[in-house]
């Protein structure tokens, strides 16, 4: 009897458990939502100021409306596109970035898969010293000798011209093989040696072979090599420094909008090429985030 | 072929003790083929390619002796003339004549001090890709000779051509990424290096002045905390100060903040995380430059954060907690020292923790299920596993792009140019002396050094002092997280 008394209580006290404890999750469910939501507002207010501003009215910048309070008008994409000035040569720009990342985006990635079949694939003396000598040269910041490069590209008489441009983005582009290598260290030695035992040379197992295997790594490597001029402001604004506006990049053109006597008439067109460039480059970024992150912790794991 | 085995060094003792012993072992092998190759090896000492001749490898030898004769003639023409001024650097100033016959001054030109530099640089790296080609043509002879007595095939060009796509690949592919490094890294990076021994500064720019080898005069100017003639050393321990503690903040906000917000997003309970994700990634997606210029204006003294807070009352109530000088009627957000190093550390929370977040929810993702499982069964709660099994293993995973992350902080320059260029200026006069700010990094100081006060020999200093702190930082690091035995704990 009292042990029955006894089992009895221990079901109702599940149950109120099991009650309180369903009470609980919701809370919570709904506390990390909201936080969630929260994070989110806050990581997405610039971008949507940045959206709003570029279909503003007014060209300054408005220190009181997050909103356009004047109106809202699709000119400023107008100027940008349609009516170059001194200013703003938005479409100059845009084809002088478009070019540069092309090119330098062909010699960085061909000089990266080179590298890296070299030092992943091939065993070969001075293969350890060659890539310890190279992890270390490559912590030394591109922005401390920039100098030095500006006057090396000086020399070469390639200042303020777009070659110079291509080689200072790519000339060096072989150092940063680690993630592309950490990729190619996963491909299974076997494959390579079945094919040598058939006969084929060095070459043709890097064309025929380790090369169609690694497009996702290939992938990553053109996307990130043609984002990289669009990004870049250092060396830009260092090397094509003739004040012809026509030569820049975006990254240098829009930067000038927001200059001391400018901003006050161009902080409204600066958001709205800002958006335009953003678009494209946003599109190039989530196709390659996913093998930014295969690339990251595959090659991080593998040394 | 000598062997393809290779042995790993685990420690940066043995690494170097390695590198030594390889070194005497080149040395070693040049001498034995020097001291046992017949006439022919011995003749290469001097007419380079004779050893090929010897063998037969006649367009080799040709090639080779073709080169040697280029580089007799670079000595002549080029080197010769740069390495004799390359003790002064150059003694003639430019000066200006006056010329009788058209009645106008005629600019005599002088000697220019940098080109003397740059060229001289370019010689001597020459010199020693010479003396290692040198070197190897040397050994190469010999090994032929080897060959040749065991009745070994000695290969035809073709074959040696053929051998470029085959056993030899390496030497194809390096090739040309190797001449771009040089150009760009090595031989900017040994002008770096030697510009700092000379007094090349606003004062002594050519073409129209000359500049000369001062020795450590400059890292003694930066390493001197008298407030003297300079203010430099008092700058350089503030600004590097910052810097470390810029680059540990905003490492370590955005690695916790990323794995924290996969974490989150990752959750069971949250809806749509499809959707949060790709908001997040969004904002990365949009160009730094344009972010961060913005958010500049959206915190700007007159900004429409500023408008926002007074109007809600923030501005009077920081004021009264004396968090903003009463004698200010906005929250100089970027403009006081204090103020702009928070908000500096903050917004680059906003800019990195996206980032972090992609990496953390792909390395997440790959965390051992066995592991968690057997430690729920354990009787393990949430905190208990996230502490002692999640964050090791993203500990592990992340530890080197952790450093790498600390190294490219330091020189983080976007962040800090963007945000604080053209807006923040400071008012502690002897870091102005300096041309340096509050907020400054070492990289954005060396930059408005270099860009707007052509003070190339101490930035030059600087840049040397920030590679070797780099560096310093990434080898304990490697050794640390790359030591042997460690990479298989999680295979």
């Amino acid at each position: 009897m009292e042990n029955a008394i006894k089992r009895n209580d221990n079901f109702y006290l599940k149950e109120e458990k099991l009650r309180s404890k369903k009470k609980t999750e919701l809370v919570s469910t709904v506390v990390i939502n909201v936080l969630i939501a929260i994070f989110a507002l806050i990581w997405i207010i610039p971008i949507v100021w940045l959206l709003v501003t570029a279909f503003s009215k007014y060209t300054g910048i408005d220190t009181m409306h997050f909103f356009p309070a004047q109106g809202w008008t699709l000119n400023n994409f107008k100027v940008v596109l349609f009516e170059p000035d001194s200013v703003c040569q938005y479409v100059a720009w845009f084809k002088n970035t478009f070019v540069i990342a092309i090119f330098s985006c062909l010699i960085s990635t061909t000089f990266v898969l080179m590298v890296s079949y070299a030092f992943s694939c091939m065993r070969f003396k001075g293969r350890q010293t060659m890539m310890k000598f190279s992890i270390i040269l490559n912590m030394f910041p591109g922005v401390l000798s920039m100098i030095a490069v500006y006057f090396v590209m000086k020399q070469l008489g390639l200042t303020n011209s777009h070659v110079g441009m291509v080689i200072v983005y790519s000339a060096g582009s072989g150092l940063g093989y680690l993630i592309c290598k950490g990729f190619m260290d996963t491909i299974p030695t076997t494959i390579r040696e079945a094919a040598r035992l058939d006969g084929a040379s060095e070459a043709q197992i890097f064309f025929k072979i380790i090369l169609p295997l690694s497009k996702p790594i290939i992938v990553y490597t053109v996307i990130s090599a043609f984002l990289a001029p669009w990004a870049d402001f250092v060396f830009a604004k260092l090397m094509l420094n003739s004040g012809i506006s026509s030569d820049w990049t975006v990254a240098i053109g829009l930067y000038n909008m927001l200059g001391k006597d400018l901003k006050s008439h161009y902080f409204s067109i600066f958001c709205a090429g800002g958006l335009l460039i953003s678009i494209p480059i946003s599109v190039l970024f989530l196709l390659m985030q996913k093998y930014y992150v295969e690339g990251v912790t595959g090659g991080a794991s593998k040394g | 072929m000598a062997s393809n085995k290779e042995v790993h060094a685990s420690s940066i003792g043995e690494a170097f003790e390695m590198f030594f012993k390889n070194i005497k072992n080149y040395f070693a092998d040049f001498g034995k083929a020097l001291s046992k190759g017949d006439i022919a090896v011995k003749l290469s000492t001097v007419l380079m390619g004779a050893g090929y001749f010897a063998r037969k490898k006649f367009i080799v030898g040709l090639l080779t002796m073709l080169m040697e004769a280029a580089f007799i003639f670079m000595c002549i023409f080029y080197a010769a003339p740069n390495l004799a001024k390359f003790g002064t650097l150059g003694d003639t100033v430019r000066s200006t004549q006056f010329d009788p016959l058209t009645m106008q001054n005629t600019v005599i030109e002088g000697d220019n001090s940098f080109l003397i530099l740059l060229n001289s640089v370019i010689v001597l790296f020459l010199f020693v890709v010479f003396i290692l080609l040198w070197i190897h043509n040397i050994k190469r002879a010999y090994e032929l000779q080897q060959d040749y007595e065991k009745g070994v095939h000695i290969n035809t060009f073709v074959e040696d051509v053929k051998s470029l796509f085959n056993g030899r690949f390496n030497v194809t592919l390096l090739a040309l990424p190797t001449v771009g490094i040089v150009l760009m890294n090595i031989i900017p990076i040994l002008i770096l290096i030697a510009v700092a021994f000379t007094n090349y500064d606003q004062q002594h720019m050519p073409p129209s002045a000359l500049f000369t080898w001062v020795g450590l005069a400059n890292f003694k100017n930066i390493i001197n905390l008298s407030s003297g003639s300079s203010a430099f050393g008092y700058a350089f321990f503030k600004v590097l100060g910052w810097t470390l503690v810029w680059a540990f903040f905003s490492t370590f906000t955005c690695f916790l903040g990323g794995i924290v917000m996969a974490k989150l997003i990752t959750y069971r309970k949250v809806k749509f995380p499809k959707f949060w994700r790709t908001l997040f990634v969004v904002t990365i997606a949009v160009p730094q430059f344009v972010t961060l210029l913005l958010v500049r204006y959206f915190f700007g003294d007159t900004g429409i954060v500023n408008s926002f807070c007074a109007s809600i009352g923030i501005t009077d109530f920081l004021k009264s907690i004396g968090l903003v000088a009463s004698h200010l009627s906005y929250i100089p957000f970027l403009t006081h020292p204090g103020w702009a190093k928070f908000m500096i550390i903050m917004i680059n929370i906003w800019v990195g923790v996206p980032y972090q977040m992609l990496i953390a929810t792909g390395v997440l993702l790959n965390i051992p299920e066995s592991q968690i499982e057997s430690a729920k069964l354990d009787g393990a709660n949430t905190w208990q596993i996230f502490w002692h099994i999640t964050m090791p293993y993203v500990l592990f995973v992340e530890g080197p792009t952790l450093i790498t992350d600390f190294v490219r902080n330091i020189n983080n320059f976007n962040v800090i140019y963007l945000l604080t260029q053209d807006t923040f200026v400071t008012t502690n006069q002897t870091l102005a002396n300096a041309n340096a700010k509050e907020v400054d990094l070492l990289v954005t100081w060396l930059f408005r050094l270099t860009n707007d006060y052509y003070n190339y020999k101490m930035a030059s200093v600087i840049g040397i002092i920030v590679f070797v702190i780099c560096a310093v930082f990434s080898l304990i690091a490697f050794s640390r997280f790359l030591a042997n035995g460690r990479e298989e704990s999680y295979q």
